[in-house]
């Protein structure tokens, strides 16, 4: 195999360059106008033996469709001396005198640029191409010949955070962090570019060590107080020795990396401000990372208008007690009817009154159609008079990170109290039920513009392809899995927070302070929990 | 209709193993899928599920190994198509063929009930 072409190909390159292969490439192998796909539809097969597949080729100089199996393509090469032909599934150049498929970057990038077209017409997204490493990491590879191995039993990035007097809220938003899959592959490939004027205390360059320090290989705990300290200047109300909520922490965490990195992100173009698909409207790490849109249906009793906001979210936070609904605090007075069956899942039996058990069931309640009640009034754009109203939150968009607080700790002016309630939480998750295309298509539909999915002006018909995120086609992924889990035990006030956290996808350690431990899945699931950190399973490919 | 027809016809094969129906069969549903863009679709949900599960990366060993066997300047693609394909098939796991089935499956019912 040849990967700087074959003399066939580098004549035809000079004499008719890459046109004819775009053409063939764009009609017959990555068909993206529905012209161009009922010509394929009805054109492609062996002009000898009929067949559709056999690995069916095109001849790139007279556009002859041949199959290989059945030896007609070469037949057609040998024969007319057209020795070059596209193969029609993947595109790829196969030169029958040299008998072999033959690679030129030239035809590889036109390739490559019609897939990205292709697939962001059919509403796939971009098509999935695996990692290639750029020029830079394989100098980089090449000058550097030791390589550390990960294999299983080895280690690796476990390290002990020393308590520094009550910091274990600290320590296990520390060790959820690191393992989180994402964020590591960023912090460790050391893309932060730091701002001169930031040098001294950058935050971002303190976090990027201490990731690098965690995969370093070192076994011994390390002693946070760098972060401890910079943290404390950037969140006032954190300050201090006492115990902190974890919970608190990781928001905070999040919010002054998220200022610190916003500064050194590049600006998004402005034809992209108003994107949908990022709430935030930051293109910041921790916002790839951890933001998602809650998208809020207000609907008028009167009139059955729907209006409809969307805001940005870092993480859901779950109510767990009986009576009060999932984090959506709007109309209290336990009003709690339920609004006709259509907007409720199927099967689901459950009584309303009793608490959750399952995170699934924190969810469920969680995107609940709610009605407000007579003393929560809200004025509607739709008929301008203040009505009753039922407000539904669904998922618009997942967070690459789902981050779920479970409210064990009650705080009202008169009482603290911790509810030690067990929910019991799957280690695999599918947010599918709980997507805005999912969960409310029924009757706020018409009311909804659809979404468009693709910015570039197209020419094709409408209708293409509207992406609706359910159905057997649907190429949207919404599963997550469980990769690190934050347990507080003991009391209100003489507590103590340890996490559980993966490692290469299926071992799990226990981190409780300087001390790691290993730890199996059943023990986790079988935790208590109150943060539950999922990473989603499949990335959506930019 | 006689887009609905062929529909019809389709699913129907997918039930009763008709062994003549099948090519007429398979060319309409090919065609079908192909002018819906779906074939895309499918074939990127299929790409997406086997990369997913580690296939691809095993058959990129597979075919490292079958290169080094042979050297890498004695080897034809043929060679490594013929040596990898029984193994690469067999290797697909259940679990993505019965998701792909059961979706081209419930995908056909519906066009075909529409
Ligand atoms: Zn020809
Ligand atoms: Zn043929
Ligand atoms: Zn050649
Ligand atoms: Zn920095
Ligand atoms: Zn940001
Ligand atoms: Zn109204």
């Amino acid at each position: 195999m040849c990967d700087i072409g074959c003399p066939h190909l580098q004549e035809l390159k000079s004499t008719k360059g890459v046109e004819l292969y775009r053409i063939i490439f764009s009609s017959f192998v990555a068909a993206s106008s529905s012209v161009a796909r009922k010509r394929k539809a009805i054109h492609c097969f062996c002009f000898v033996c009929k067949s559709i597949d056999y690995r069916l080729h095109s001849c790139l100089q007279c556009v002859y469709f041949g199959c290989y199996k059945g030896h007609h393509i070469q037949d057609h090469a040998k024969h007319k001396k057209h020795y070059l032909a596209v193969e029609l599934s993947h595109g790829n150049i196969l030169c029958v005198a040299c008998g072999t498929y033959v690679y030129d970057d030239e035809f590889l990038n036109v390739a490559h640029e019609l897939m990205v077209r292709t697939g962001h017409k059919l509403g796939m997204g971009a098509l999935y191409r695996p990692w290639e490493p750029s020029a830079k990491v394989l100098e980089l590879l090449r000058k550097n010949p030791r390589r550390r191995k990960i294999v299983p039993g080895v280690a690796i990035g476990l390290r002990g955070l020393i308590n520094l007097g009550n910091t274990c809220f600290m320590n296990c938003i520390v060790q959820a962090l690191t393992h989180t899959p994402l964020l590591r592959d960023h912090f460790l490939t050391e893309e932060h570019v730091c701002r001169p004027e930031d040098q001294a205390g950058c935050l971002v360059c303190e976090v990027s060590t201490l990731f690098q320090e965690f995969y370093s290989g070192n076994k011994g705990p390390l002693t946070l107080h760098r972060l401890l300290h910079m943290i404390w200047t950037h969140a006032r109300h954190l300050a201090g020795y006492e115990q902190q909520d974890a919970h608190e922490f990781f928001i905070a965490t999040l919010d002054v990396l998220h200022r610190h990195c916003k500064a050194s992100a590049p600006a998004l173009p402005e034809n992209e401000n108003s994107q949908p698909d990022n709430p935030h409207q930051c293109t910041c790490i921790i916002d790839t990372i951890f933001t998602g849109g809650l998208q809020s249906d207000v609907v008028c009793q009167a009139c059955n208008g729907v209006s409809t906001t969307i805001d940005p979210f870092w993480d859901i936070s779950l109510d767990l007690g009986t009576s009060a609904r999932g984090g959506n605090n709007v109309g209290d007075e336990g009003s709690f009817n339920s609004v006709g069956s259509d907007l409720s899942l199927s099967g689901d039996s459950k009584q309303a009154n009793n608490g959750p058990t399952t995170l699934i069931d924190c969810l469920e309640r969680f995107t609940r159609a709610e009605h407000l009640g007579s003393s929560a009034k809200i004025k509607c754009n739709n008929c301008q008079s203040y009505q009753e109203s039922t407000k539904q939150l669904t998922m618009k968009k997942l967070p690459v990170v789902a981050s779920f607080h479970l409210k064990r700790f009650e705080h009202s002016s008169r009482l603290h109290k911790k509810i030690s309630t067990y929910i019991s939480f799957p280690e695999q998750l599918d947010m599918t039920p709980f997507m805005s295309s999912n969960r409310n298509n029924r009757n706020l539909l018409n009311s909804r513009t659809s979404s468009s999915s693709s910015s570039s002006s197209s020419s094709d018909s409408a209708g293409d392809w509207i992406s609706s995120g359910s159905g057997p086609l649907s190429l949207s992924d919404n599963r997550y899995s469980l990769f690190a889990v934050i347990n507080h035990l003991g009391t209100l006030d003489a507590g103590h927070y340890t996490a559980y956290v993966r490692q290469q996808n299926n071992h799990w350690f226990k981190c409780d302070d300087h001390m790691i431990t290993r730890a199996n899945l059943q023990e986790v699931l079988d935790s208590e929990g109150y943060l539950l950190f999922y990473h989603k399973k499949l990335m959506e490919f930019q | 209709m006689s887009r609905r027809r062929t529909i019809d016809a389709s699913y129907d094969h997918i039930n009763n193993d008709g062994k003549e129906k099948r090519g007429v069969n398979k060319k309409a549903v090919n065609q079908h899928l192909t002018i819906e863009g779906d074939k895309e679709r499918f074939k990127e949900l299929l790409r997406r599920r086997l990369t997913e599960c580690g296939w691809r990366d095993e058959i990129r060993i597979l075919c490292r190994d079958a290169i080094r066997d042979k050297g890498v300047h004695n080897v034809s693609v043929d060679d490594i198509v013929e040596e990898v394909t029984p193994v690469g098939r067999a290797r697909v796991p259940d679990s993505v063929k019965k998701e792909l089935l059961q979706k081209i499956k419930s995908y056909l019912y519906e066009k075909a009930t529409k």
